[in-house]
């Protein structure tokens, strides 16, 4: 990623910020960044290589082994909390992606009475202790009488992830321009249309960073999960939490590896497909 | 925003009133009923992580035709909050620690076993038949035992510890490289057991005097862990280490230098059970789990694939040679002598203990 | 594009054709009730009325699971501000805050590089690839910050192979430190990064061509239009750090405990004093929501444009 050195004397000035041009050259900037992603990807490289470790412990190494990974795919258990994990984030972030923008916009464009309670609330379940919102959830569902399943969790889930997908979806909002919606709706378009057409195109990176957000927050939840959740329906973070406690056996970390893998794989995917897309 | 200040006065004021209106419901009421998913062909159980692999689920399935699911927890209390909180009805099978069946029975959560449609209690060893927690064996059936103890790098400790006082006396050389098991009850409880009473002791001056002595032994404390010791020891960053039983003699292999003892002076000793609820969905798949688990074949083989101390005399007297006589799974009688399993205290006891292991973690 | 009123501020509701009636009425409910109803209905029914069993359970003394509720007074209360248990809080505030800090400090750069200086067309691929790590579980990685920091572990067998003295990281603060701004490093970044990716690059050039000096234009241009998304931001980074008890737990040390991890005993313990923990979940509620009010209360000029 070299290119010729810009032509002026930025070199000497030590802040780390430069004249914004779209070229580059190796500067600090990237080495700090490359640092950064370093950082973040330490653990993983540890994981990666003691999923590959003979011994069942994260201490010496053993030797090279595969067995972790075939492990994996006969553990049943693993890949149905797996499955439910995954049915658990999707459906929660696919109800609190819509609800949540709606809830977002509803909130930045109406005033009614009450507003100030309500937008309170929409912070709340980032503020309310995890245990505590469990064990209270769990003891409203019992009060009520309504059974547990899988649909309780997603259920719990979709509360705090539409609080996450409003709260990034606002941030971009309150620095929208406003008046593109103005100006289609000069032009004739009708509320629906401008909102579709014009608003929600510039929230959709806001809406996606809150749905990634949202989802990662709900693969990782283990509190509310397992108060939650009816029998038989256990979702990944139950199963390793309480594997950790007899040793977390390496093919977890084999998982673990196989998502990353997985999961960058799908993101590169995608946007070498919206790449392609942009340019048709 | 002003928004802000009324959104916080009018919670405030909404929350008086309805909890003001909505008093005199009881928390975690108890159901006693099964949920109305009653099948007859699966059984549903509540267990720890460790005891339940494919191959003995896979085992019983083939041999009852029942389908076993299995849902796993990490703590005594997380079940017991979960069921009280609302999750009764669901399972047939519990597995709690010997003070948790106190507890559950005190809450008129379990069912009295039908002792005629159990096979193998006989085959226990006599301790187990008539256990303090639970006279009689009326509500629960042994299923492992263990002791909490000190595992230890032989190679780089200059002596080898034999008692809970080694730890105060080898403080300087231990220097934060000793962890402690992060449980209250253990870590106060050897520390009474030191000083000559009972883990059980609800006498206030004995609990503060254990106290005052773990603040003595904190500088050389590295950390309250109950699992994260294991790679620390066995790579050597770690000398010493609080830990139970069975997981010592998981860990054990991986090091030679690794030992493990149970204090002279005495432990703790802890017994996993199986019970079932009152509200089980499928009692007779519960017996028929009892059973299977009672059998000394299957009991042989829980000790060698999962490294715990099984209940079954006749199951002991199966395993090979080198299995019996490893004091990890096995402690000599005199120790287990010394032992007492811990019991369930009255709640002023139990909070005064909560409030010197707070100030103890915090420092 | 012509604009014929001048605009007020953004989002006033955009002007329909007047309606009588009843369709009037609808149409004016109909927006609002549509975009906030779902949500609200949701809240309402699994946030709101659990948190108000929260706050009534907070009001009794010693309840536990099978005792009848009846609020008797504000004993918790008092019980939470006891000297003990304001030390645990103020060293969950102070891990929060260190937290906040660093994630801030690390983050921002990432952010503007990616949202500014990078390749457009690889920018969504950077931050993904930023944010993945997050996919595996987060008690996976904080158990593998053991590994990395413990004494013989892998930072310091890097460091041994330079030559360096090793670093006597584990079980203690700056471990804590090291792990959750690295668990909540991504978020900062995600939210900083949709902040500055809207930025108007022109207003930078513009601000450089009249002669300013790079600093210049970052703290007078970058960081007043980046403004939403640094408290957006902080806010999320430190009410998560306020309520992570695994990282202080696993690397902290022996003087670890957190405000969170003295509500999950309180729950979750053998006392089971579900009033005090509901207490102190109560506080920390309260607590937060007025440090929310105040940032968001200072933070609140809009960028004039």
């Amino acid at each position: 990623m070299q290119d010729i050195n810009n032509h002026n004397h930025q070199s000497d000035i030590p802040q780390e910020m430069q004249k914004p041009k779209i070229r580059f050259r190796v500067s600090w900037q990237i080495i700090f960044v490359g640092l950064m992603f370093l950082y973040m990807y330490l653990p993983i490289l540890v994981l990666t290589f003691y999923s590959f470790n003979e011994s069942r412990y994260s201490a010496g190494w053993q030797g090279f082994t595969l067995q972790w990974y075939v492990k994996l795919f006969q553990d049943t258990r693993i890949l149905s909390a797996l499955k439910n994990s995954l049915t658990v984030g999707l459906s929660a972030v696919a109800i609190s992606s819509v609800i949540g923008t709606l809830m977002a916009v509803g909130l930045s464009r109406f005033r009614f009475p009450g507003k100030g309670i309500y937008l309170g609330i929409s912070y709340l379940p980032l503020i309310v202790p995890d245990i505590a919102i469990a064990v209270s959830t769990l003891v409203f569902l019992a009060a009520l009488a309504i059974p547990l399943s899988l649909s309780t969790i997603i259920g719990a889930h979709v509360v705090f992830c539409l609080a996450y997908v409003a709260l990034v979806v606002s941030t971009r909002l309150a620095d929208l321009d406003p008046h593109l919606e103005e100006a289609a709706l000069d032009l004739g378009a009708t509320p629906d249309q401008a909102f579709i057409k014009v608003l929600l195109p510039q929230l959709m990176p806001g809406i996606i960073s809150g749905c990634l957000l949202a989802f990662v927050l709900s693969m990782d939840d283990f509190l509310i999960a397992s108060f939650t959740a009816g029998s038989g329906a256990t979702t990944l973070p139950m199963e390793i939490f309480s594997r950790i406690r007899t040793g977390v056996k390496p093919d977890i970390n084999a998982l673990s590896v196989i998502l990353i893998i997985g999961s960058g794989l799908l993101a590169f995917a995608a946007e070498f497909l919206r790449n392609q897309n942009q340019k048709n | 925003m002003q928004t802000r200040r009324g959104f916080l006065q009018s919670t405030m004021a909404a929350a008086i009133a309805s909890s003001a209106s909505g008093c005199g419901w009881t928390l975690g009421e108890i159901k006693t009923t099964p949920s109305t998913r009653f099948s007859s062909d699966t059984l549903y159980i509540y267990t720890w992580a460790g005891y339940t692999d494919r191959d003995l689920l896979e085992r019983f399935t083939q041999e009852t035709g029942l389908r076993v699911v299995a849902d796993v927890f990490d703590s005594n209390e997380a079940m017991l909050a979960r069921i009280q909180a609302g999750g009764a009805g669901a399972y047939s099978i519990i597995y709690p620690s010997e003070y948790m069946v106190q507890k559950m029975v005190a809450l008129g959560l379990l069912a009295e076993l039908d002792h005629t449609l159990i096979v193998g209690l006989e085959d226990l060893f006599p301790k187990f038949q008539n256990p303090d927690y639970d006279p009689n064996s009326t509500y629960s059936v042994p299923l492992s035992w263990g002791t909490t103890g000190l595992i230890y790098n032989s190679r780089l400790l200059s002596s080898s510890p034999e008692d809970w006082e080694d730890l105060w006396t080898y403080q300087d050389q231990l220097n934060r490289r000793l962890t402690l098991l992060n449980d209250v009850r253990e870590v106060m409880g050897a520390s009474l057991r030191r000083l000559g009473y009972s883990y059980n002791s609800t006498n206030p001056r004995e609990i503060n005097q254990a106290y005052q002595e773990l603040v003595k032994l904190r500088g050389a404390i590295a950390s309250f862990t109950t699992d994260a010791w294991r790679p620390q020891m066995i790579v050597g960053d770690l000398l010493l280490a609080m830990c139970y039983s069975s997981d010592a003699a998981e860990v054990m292999p991986e090091n030679e230098d690794l030992e493990y003892i149970t204090p002279v002076s005495g432990s703790s000793l802890w017994i996993d059970t199986l019970v079932i609820p009152k509200s089980a969905p499928n009692p007779e798949g519960a017996y028929q789990w009892i059973n299977f688990m009672l059998r000394p074949d299957i009991a042989t083989q829980i000790v060698e694939r999962l490294s715990f101390a099984t209940p079954s005399l006749v199951a002991y007297r199966q395993l090979p040679q080198e299995l019996r006589e490893d004091p990890a799974l096995f402690p000599p009688e005199s120790v287990i002598a010394n032992s007492e399993t811990v019991s369930p205290l009255p709640p002023e006891i139990t909070a005064l203990f909560d409030r010197y292991w707070t100030r103890l973690t915090s420092g | 594009m012509a604009v014929s009123t001048p605009p007020k501020t953004p989002y006033e509701p955009p002007t329909t054709p007047a309606k009588t009636g009843l369709s009037e009425i609808w149409s004016k409910l109909a927006g609002p009730l549509i975009m906030l109803g779902p949500a609200g209905v949701w809240l309402l029914l699994l946030l709101v009325f659990p948190t108000l069993v929260i706050f009534q359970l907070s009001l009794v003394e010693n309840i536990r699971p099978g005792d009848v509720v009846i609020p008797d007074g504000l004993g918790n209360y008092l019980r939470v501000f006891e000297t003990i248990n304001l030390r645990v809080i103020a060293r969950s505030v102070n891990f929060a805050i260190g937290t906040t800090v660093f994630c801030l400090l690390l983050g921002f750069p990432v952010a503007y590089w990616i949202a500014i200086m990078a390749p457009p067309k690889s920018r969504n691929l950077l931050l993904l690839g930023f944010v993945l790590p997050l996919w595996t579980s987060s008690l996976l990685r904080s158990y593998a910050w053991i590994t990395i920091l413990r004494p013989t572990g892998v930072l310091n067998s890097f460091l041994g192979l330079l030559g360096l003295p090793t670093l006597a990281l584990l079980n203690s603060s700056p471990a804590v430190l090291i792990g959750m701004t690295y668990s909540y490093l991504p978020y900062m970044v995600t939210v900083l990064y949709a902040s500055l990716e809207k930025l108007d690059r022109r207003l930078l050039e513009a601000s450089a061509d009249l002669g300013a000096v790079p600093p210049e234009t970052f703290w007078k241009i970058t960081v007043p239009q980046a403004k939403t998304g640094i408290i957006a931001g902080s806010l999320l980074v430190f009410i998560s750090s306020l309520g992570d008890f695994v990282d202080p737990e696993l690397l902290g040390g022996a003087s670890s405990m957190t405000v969170s991890r003295l509500i999950y005993n309180q729950f979750l313990g053998a006392t089971q004093n579900w009033g005090f923990g509901s207490a102190l979940s109560m506080v920390l509620i309260f607590g937060v929501s007025i440090a929310i009010a105040l940032l968001i209360r200072y933070g609140d000029g809009r960028p004039s444009k």
